[in-house]
């Protein structure tokens, strides 16, 4: 992230706009397993306003991640359509969605997903790597990024040499690096203690409310939810 | 760090995987250049022999001799070739060492006074040429001969003759220094003169093969034909061609050998095609779920294509250069001046060519690039959801 | 211990590894047995040109018969030695030779080859009984009638009954028939009558090798002091399979080091294939190995059923490099001898021990690259179990 959008953090927010980030009708997702169908979603609508902080909960098979993924631009449905951050990613290419995906969607995994060859800040760097920047503008958004999760002290370190927490406080600065309007987290808690837990959430917390940055997290755990403004319930590929 | 920069950081992953790939793209180099400089220096002879040096032999067969009188067709006696500036003769001793029997080196008996002005790729200094030409029983050796058997100037040396038996002794007068590659750097040469009148009558005034030089290379296959028809009507009739031409014909014996050395240079690198897509397809394998990851972030199945075979080339030039780092010194100093010095008739120029380099590292980094092709090609299918899914 | 069973189905299910690592070995294998064949083939066709009972004796200082000169007064001085055969007519089984080395156009157009002549007296068919004329008839003594060896009857243009060949200018020999020769080198050559052939060079009255035939084999002790006791004849005397093997000697020493120094080079590389495979192999099944010790398997037996493995993956590949090597068997295979500097023609000759130590060195390098994979799977604490 920049310097500009870093300092706005102090200043005054504006009012959040009414009109919704993410918009979905009628979605759809069908997959055939060895000719069985599966509906694993169903006709599903809902929306998300910009700037909030929304969880999706819910059984396994309820469809939770996978309408994650079609929101993330990481699938496409089967029916439906979807708008997300003012395009209509239901219809878009293969090319286009991952550009698309590389401006505007920041991931937090369950398994932070570093690459263990590269350091903090190397890893933090590379979805700057599809942009046009030069090396030392990369370097240096990258670390304001590790500043803004408070691991700036660590960026020469390997993923070895991190905590599990400090692994995915890495993986979250590596999901604001680029500025992204979303940010989509698939149970961001899942794989740590509840203090490093603690630690990951209340960071999602500021980068929603001082970074402006609408948060969708998918998660099991009822201590993350309780974080979220609103929590969505589905149940075999519905909203309850 | 760059896109670059992360392909080759990739090789991290697995460090002993990585070495020992290293390792064995490295061994298959250093086998692949040592073959191939062995079949180069055995067609050194047939390549650089000389084009415009002709031997005239025995039509029949070249164990069998020519009447001296022949020779004054060639130097102006009895007649001129077209096209023959020198010409000398000399015959095949066939003599060995007294004691070191086992080591074979080509010892000839030529006329005195033409010889070197025939083979001036035999480089005699001029005092030491005058000297031998004093002395009948004197010899010019070449200098690997003289460091193979430890002979200096001015020594007494015995041969052991097989075709003309007995004992036969020499004082080394000089040692000459080879001026081409091709020149056998471990001869021995005395004086026709000295042979002959030590023969029994019915031996006398035999000459093994006429050597001549020519005014111009081109001109070789016409004048080895001239000189051919010039003896076509006699008793015994002669065959003339150029010396690259009957080092070739030499060679010819050995083309099975080097046909089968060819073959296995080229399927040891095919193995080390295999053994490095083997690797690198382990290691594609292991990292589905990063590619996803990279999927994800945005990177299109081409960057991921490119990672995979960007780390394979690179394995492949570390490997390559690290085979050539052994392959010189060992060849170079090794094994190439040992095969010079102890089997010079053989082997007079053991050397790495610079193609043989530039096309050991230039075929490890191709074949690298083709044996990440498939991996590459299965990496590019990943679907991004799957591969986030699957479990590290 | 681990059921082999185990290590089986694990091959079988990385197929790709585990050929393409099988193949590596292969290779060496196959390289190493073709060379050990090469060399076996060459002795093998060379030593059937001798016979344990027959003595040859060339110019002493001579490697071989081609540079040998021996006069026919001191061929029969040979005659009074102790210990040679008498044939049915009592007459001493002694044989002069001559050879010359000539060049004929090969029949593919490329250019010409050497073939060796040999002029040959009658008693050539009771010294070589294994020689059997299988076309046409045997040249008549005295004439300049010539028979031709059948390995020469495609090589080279017009060698076929009916043409003529030319020794030199004005001496041309009639080939009457095509022999064989129980696979010996003796096919690669054409044999005339003594006196056309070294009176065609003149070199009357002169033999390059003389043949003995003893009466036992025991008997070539006193045979040689007799031959070589006078110093003046400069005589050597050996027996004839020991010759042929002096002739090959050189060749059989340069392909043995040759394929040898190539196998070594290529083994190194194939162990490193070996154990490349098995590391990853131990890397991926780390949970298992774990749950294997969890159960109490020792490290030792982790680590043999481990070394299994590889031996099993490298005797695969053992296995794959010999029937390779083995259908080399179909290939002919022409070098210079350089110790005659005629060409012979032989083939790639398996015995079962080359291929039982070409396997076994397979095995062996799969022992050697799988150690230390196995040790690290040894090595594996039984909590690998647990994670996930």
């Amino acid at each position: 992230m920049s310097e500009a959008t870093a300092e706005r953090s102090d200043a005054k927010k504006p009012a959040k706009t009414a009109r919704p980030i993410i918009e979905c009708r009628g979605i759809t997702r069908t997959f055939w397993r060895a000719k069985e169908r599966l509906d694993v979603l169903d006709g599903l609508d809902l929306d998300i306003a910009e700037g909030s902080f929304e969880a999706l909960m819910g059984p396994s098979g309820s469809g939770k991640t996978t309408l994650l993924n079609l929101i993330a631009g990481l699938d496409r449905p089967t029916a439906g359509k979807l708008v997300v951050a003012g395009t209509e990613v239901s219809a878009m290419g293969d090319a286009a969605l991952a550009r698309w995906r590389s401006q505007t969607i920041g991931f937090v995994f369950q398994h932070f997903n570093l690459i263990p060859v590269l350091t903090a800040l190397e890893n933090v760097e590379l979805p700057l790597l599809l942009t046009k920047l030069p090396a030392s503008e990369r370097k240096k958004r990258a670390q304001i990024a590790l500043r803004v999760v408070g691991l700036e002290d660590r960026m020469h370190h390997r993923p070895q040499q991190l905590s599990g927490g400090q692994e995915q406080r890495v993986g979250i600065a590596r999901a604001i690096v680029h500025d992204p309007k979303i940010i989509v987290a698939d149970e961001p808690t899942g794989e740590l203690d509840r203090h490093s837990a603690d630690d990951v959430l209340a960071l999602l917390e500021k980068l929603n409310t001082e970074f402006d940055k609408t948060i969708l997290m998918v998660t099991h755990d009822p201590a993350a939810a309780a974080r979220a403004t609103i929590v969505h319930k589905l149940d075999k590929g519905r909203l309850t | 760090m760059t896109l670059a920069g992360l392909t080759v950081k990739n090789i991290g992953h697995n460090w002993l995987r990585t070495v020992l790939t290293v390792l064995g793209v490295a061994i298959a180099i250093l086998s692949f250049v040592l073959i191939r400089t062995t079949i180069d220096a055995w067609e050194t002879a047939a390549k650089h022999g000389a084009q415009d040096r002709l031997s005239t032999i025995n039509r029949v067969t070249f164990v069998m001799p020519l009447p001296k009188r022949y020779f004054q067709e060639f130097n102006g006696e009895r007649g001129k070739i077209e096209g023959v500036t020198h010409a000398t003769w000399a015959n095949w001793f066939g003599g060995k060492h007294a004691t070191r029997e086992g080591e074979f080196f080509a010892n000839f008996a030529v006329d005195t006074d033409s010889y070197f002005d025939v083979y001036q790729d035999m480089a005699v200094p001029p005092d030491q040429l005058a000297a031998w030409k004093e002395d009948r029983q004197g010899a010019i050796i070449g200098e690997a001969l003289a460091k193979q058997f430890d002979w200096n100037v001015g020594d007494d040396v015995t041969l052991v003759g097989t075709i003309y038996p007995g004992e036969w002794k020499f004082h080394i007068r000089g040692i000459y220094v080879a001026t081409k590659k091709s020149v056998d750097r471990a001869q021995f040469i005395f004086h026709w003169d000295y042979l002959n009148e030590n023969l029994p009558p019915d031996r006398r005034d035999m000459i093994g093969w006429i050597a001549s030089t020519v005014d111009s290379a081109g001109r070789a296959a016409a004048v080895s034909e001239a000189i051919d028809k010039e003896f076509d009507d006699e008793d015994v009739q002669t065959r003339t061609m150029s010396e690259q031409a009957m080092n070739k014909e030499f060679l010819g014996g050995a083309s099975a050998i080097l046909g089968a050395l060819d073959i296995v240079s080229l399927i040891i690198m095919l193995i080390m095609m295999l053994v490095l897509g083997n690797t690198i397809a382990m290691g594609v394998r292991e990292r589905t779920q990063e590619y996803g990851v990279l999927l994800a972030l945005g990177f299109r199945p081409r960057h991921i294509a490119a990672f995979v075979v960007g780390e394979g080339v690179t394995i492949g030039l570390l490997g390559g250069g690290l085979g050539l780092l052994i392959a010189y010194p060992l060849i170079e100093q090794g094994v190439g001046r040992f095969l010079e010095e102890n089997m010079g008739a053989w082997f007079p120029y053991f050397s790495i060519p610079p193609e043989v380099a530039a096309m050991a590292l230039g075929f490890a980094a191709l074949l690298a690039a083709i044996a990440a092709g498939i991996p590459a090609y299965r990496a590019t299918k990943l679907d991004v959801i799957d591969a986030l899914r699957r479990l590290a | 211990m681990i059921p082999l069973n185990y290590n089986l189905r694990n091959l079988y299910v990385r197929s790709t590894t585990t050929i393409a690592t099988a193949i590596g070995i292969a290779f060496v294998v196959a390289v190493l047995a073709a060379a050990m064949m090469l060399v076996e083939g060459l002795r093998q066709t060379l030593d059937k040109s001798g016979k344990p009972d027959t003595a040859i004796i060339i110019r002493k200082g001579s490697d071989s018969e081609m540079p040998s000169s021996i006069e026919d007064a001191t061929l029969n001085l040979v005659k009074g030695a102790p210990g040679i055969a008498k044939a049915a007519d009592g007459q001493s089984q002694v044989m002069g030779e001559c050879v010359v080395v000539l060049f004929y156009d090969l029949a593919n157009g490329k250019g010409k080859s050497n073939a060796l002549v040999r002029g040959v007296t009658a008693d050539v068919l009771s010294f070589r009984p294994e020689v059997k004329i299988e076309q046409g008839q045997m040249a008549k003594a005295g004439s300049d009638e010539v028979i031709v060896g059948q390995k020469l009857v495609g090589r080279f243009k017009n060698m076929a009954i009916g043409d003529t060949i030319e020794l030199r200018k004005g001496r041309l020999g009639k080939i009457v028939g095509v022999f064989s020769a129980g696979g010996s080198s003796y096919e690669s050559e054409i044999w005339g009558d003594l006196d056309f052939v070294r009176g065609s060079f003149g070199r009357d009255g002169v033999v390059q090798s003389v043949r003995v035939k003893l009466t036992s084999p025991a008997a070539f002790d006193g045979f040689e002091a007799f031959v070589e006791q006078d110093k003046r004849l400069g005589l050597e005397a050996m027996g004839e399979i020991d010759y042929y093997r002096k002739q090959s000697e050189g060749t059989a020493l340069f392909l043995t080091v040759l394929g040898s120094l190539i196998a070594v080079f290529c083994s190194v590389g194939a162990m490193i294939g070996a154990s490349i495979t098995m590391y990853g192999a131990v890397a991926n099944r780390k949970r298992e190995i774990g749950v294997l010790r969890a159960l109490g398997f020792s490290k030792l037996t982790i680590m043999i059923s481990f070394l299994f493995e590889s031996v099993m993956l490298a005797l695969l590949g053992g296995m794959l490099g010999v029937l390779a090597a083995l259908a080399l068997q179909l290939v002919e295979f022409k070098m210079m001898n350089f110790a005659t500097f005629s060409e012979i023609v032989f083939r790639f000759q398996a015995t079962p021990e080359i291929l039982m130590n070409s396997v076994i060195a397979g095995g062996v390098m799969g022992v050697i690259g799988g150690f230390l994979p196995a040790v690290r799977a040894a090595r594996t604490p039984p909590i690998e179990a647990m994670k996930g």
